[in-house]
């Protein structure tokens, strides 16, 4: 402890300039964080929420799925995209005249693109070897969840999947576009 | 940081008590050397504010580094992406204008700060002997300051960036021999293009940094081994018994002039809201160009030197003014640091700043009067407002200018060209299938239109069965009819008068036979009420064939379910912008 009074001064004035600097360095960096944290709290990629065509309806035959990419508008940071791919799924019709069913091909685990594996007709993950059934349930691998349906609104001619983005590597399905603006 | 247990040596001849984690990173660093090489300097002859100047330009050097990372986070150099991602980050992200304001006004206070650091050197006479090397490499910093602000300034690529590098590029261009060559390396190309921004942005972000860096390291150690120059009035036991510790007492004054300056600069920010950001490069346009308030002084003076001379006030004086002082130290003679036994350099320093001043103020005020300049600056404001603006809605591919096809009109125009030209003009030489628009709806158009509904410009083309006949009038009644037409498209100049005239002239002339006036009825032509207005027009390009508008005589396709609802109005909004008369 500084017991001169020299000392004192000396202490406090030392105190004092430690404060003053870390003020100034919290003037630079605060906010400069605040910039870098944005992305937490807004959505920077913003694919289209409406219905996009990827197919027409007879081009899906049952127990043979078509990997189709769906175009449509595309925000990215400040760009805008009207005509882009925004992702790709694969249509799956179980029976002649069944409904078409709608899976992303991002893999539910680390977020590669699922193939399909003509042989086994499973659904194989490229990466760590997640296999998924035509329902889309996880068979086996490291995949959290099976893979994740997309909504589909077909009117016998067209086929609409509303193409979304999930958070990889959790069991719940969590649409990753729900970030508020 | 000091709960657990001690698994190393507690400190053995530490004075007072040292926080163990100290001693464990002094045994490990040689903490305490690096604390003495760094604050361990003396003040002969005292602190002082006069000495604060090199601590606060390297304070605020930090804070360009720091803030100018943050940006380059955020910053994607390509002509295409330059403004966009830029505007991004002053109108969108989070305390962006913010960041970008600090590193903006604080490298204006910084050249401001180096400048006064240089002064003071000067006025003490701190660059003689032994010091002229650190005096030299002082002056490099300087430059690299300058370098800095210069190649920071075009990056954004918008109108000022844009035009002040163009034109400094053409000046190091003009670089007699060499000059040719320089240019093209500086901007990538013999225009400015992509690698003119990667070019400023990888010196601007890697190359100066680093010698910014190198040079500071080497001026600060200088410094620290000849030590401050106390000022000239003291006498050498004056300075010994002054002579206080560097840290704290010149630190202290460093920091609250350091945070001082920070105040103003943020002070500035808030009042400017950031940096400016004008409307994206174009080089087609005529800009006024400016550079910034630093070079101002040097834009004044080419003034002054017209056609070959020009060289003179670009290369010649600056040249000599850098070369007299980087020579300075070798130059002056005198005796002691007396500013009275060094008159000249002190006289020369002060008509310098005197003609510098004066420089910027001729090129400040003949602006301030000229109102062509006014004109073009109001005219970028509200270019810049609207590139802004249209910005928020998503930046188009091609970037920059492109910003403007965001504009609804401009958008409405490509709809246009692909849907509807095939069959409507523009421009007054009739459609081919349906009425030209060129000043649709303003009285001249309906004017004749009634006189003549099957005129090349209106229904002719269309050649629709059985359509209107002319209305047979007198040139008033026909005046008093247009303006009724005209009321109905909300028109603020319409004629109430003459309106309410037309409309008792609706049944005398037997229009009620085909057109209602309600809104609601169906009849062979179509309601007119509203007829015009942004509602009326969306319902006919969305189905022209609704009852109430032209039924069954209607030959325009359907729109609805072709073009969004948003794109219809645009259209709508395109078609009424068409009218330019009354």
């Amino acid at each position: 402890m500084p017991e001169h009074p020299t000392d004192t001064r000396r202490a406090f004035f030392a105190m004092l300039t430690k404060g003053l600097g870390a003020l100034a360095a919290a003037i630079a960096v605060v906010p400069g964080l605040a910039l870098l944290a944005a992305p937490l709290r807004r959505a920077i990629i913003r694919g289209a929420g409406q219905p996009l065509r990827v197919a027409v309806d007879h081009d899906v035959k049952p127990d043979k799925p078509i990997r189709v990419t769906a175009t449509g508008e595309l925000h990215d940071a400040w760009l805008r995209l009207d005509h882009v791919t925004v992702g790709s799924c694969w249509l799956v019709r179980a029976t002649e005249g069944a409904p078409i069913r709608a899976f992303s091909t991002v893999c539910p685990h680390l977020g590669c693109g699922v193939d399909f594996n003509e042989k086994t007709n499973k659904f194989d993950c490229p990466c760590h070897a997640s296999s998924f059934d035509l329902d889309g349930r996880c068979l086996s691998g490291p995949s959290p969840r099976g893979l994740d349906e997309l909504e589909v609104s077909a009117d016998g001619h067209e086929v609409l999947v509303r193409y979304r983005r999930f958070r990889t590597g959790t069991s719940k399905k969590v649409p990753m576009e729900e970030t508020p603006e | 940081m000091n709960t657990g247990p001690v698994a190393f040596p507690p400190p053995a001849r530490a004075r007072g008590a040292v926080k163990p984690w100290r001693a464990w990173l002094h045994e490990r660093l040689g903490l305490a050397g690096l604390e003495k090489a760094i604050l361990g300097g003396e003040m002969p002859g005292g602190a002082s504010l006069w000495h604060t100047l090199g601590g606060v330009a390297a304070g605020l050097f930090v804070v360009e580094a720091v803030t100018g990372l943050f940006l380059a986070l955020f910053y994607a150099p390509s002509v295409q992406t330059a403004w966009a991602s830029v505007a991004y980050i002053q109108d969108q992200l989070p305390l962006g204008w913010f960041v970008r304001g600090l590193h903006s006004f604080g490298s204006s206070a910084l050249i401001v700060v180096a400048g006064l650091h240089l002064l003071a050197v000067l006025v003490l006479g701190a660059y003689r002997r032994p010091r002229e090397l650190n005096w030299m490499l002082g002056l490099g910093l300087f430059g690299l300051t300058v370098l800095f602000a210069l190649s920071g300034y075009l990056l954004p690529w918008d109108q000022k960036g844009y035009w002040a590098k163009l034109v400094e590029a053409t000046i190091a261009g003009n670089t007699p021999v060499v000059g040719g060559a320089v240019q093209q390396i500086i901007q990538g190309g013999s225009a400015f293009g992509n690698l003119t921004v990667t070019h400023a942005f990888a010196a601007h972000a890697l190359l100066l940094p680093v010698a910014f860096v190198a040079l500071v390291v080497l001026h600060i150690y200088l410094y620290r081994k000849h030590g401050p120059t106390p000022k000239w009035s003291m006498s050498a036991d004056e300075i010994v018994a002054r002579t206080v510790p560097a840290w704290p007492y010149q630190s202290m004054r460093n920091a609250a002039v350091g945070l001082f300056v920070l105040a103003l600069v943020m002070l500035a920010v808030v009042v400017h809201h950031g940096a400016a950001l004008e409307s994206p490069a174009d080089p087609t346009s005529s800009y006024l160009a400016r550079p910034e308030w630093y070079a101002l002084p040097l834009y004044q003076l080419r003034m002054y030197f017209e056609g070959p001379l020009e060289i003179v006030a670009t290369m010649i004086i600056p040249g000599v003014v850098t070369a007299l002082l980087l020579a300075l130290p070798f130059l002056d003679r005198a005796p002691t640091n007396r500013p009275s036994d060094r008159k000249r350099v002190i006289s020369a320093t002060g008509l310098s700043l005197i003609a510098l001043g004066a420089l910027s103020a001729l090129a400040v005020s003949k602006d301030a009067r000229d109102p062509v300049y006014a004109k073009g600056r109001a005219e970028e404001e509200t270019r810049t407002r609207e590139a802004r603006r249209l910005a928020l809605k998503g930046m188009p591919a091609e970037g920059g200018l492109a910003v403007f096809l965001n504009d609804p009109l401009n958008h409405a125009r490509a709809i246009w060209d692909e849907r509807c030209s095939g069959c409507h003009g523009l421009v007054g030489t009739g459609g081919d299938k349906g009425p030209d628009f060129k000043d649709y709806d303003s009285r001249a158009w309906i004017r004749g239109f009634l006189e003549n509904p099957e005129g090349l410009l209106h229904m002719g083309t269309a050649k629709i069965d059985k359509g209107m006949k002319a209305v047979d009038g007198t040139r008033e009644e026909i005046d008093a009819l247009a303006e009724m037409v005209y009321a109905q498209t909300g028109a603020p100049d319409a004629d109430a008068a003459r309106a309410a005239h037309g409309r008792e002239l609706v049944a005398q002339k037997d229009c009620d036979t085909c057109h209602e006036l309600d809104g609601e009825g169906e009849n062979a032509g179509p309601n007119l009420a509203g007829r015009g207005t942004l509602a009326w027009i969306e319902a006919v390009i969305a189905d022209a064939g609704q009852g109430r508008l032209f039924g069954e005589k209607n030959k325009m396709p359907k729109f609805a379910g072709k073009l969004t609802p948003a794109e219809i109005e645009d259209l709508a909004h395109f078609v009424i912008a068409q009218k330019t008369g009354h």
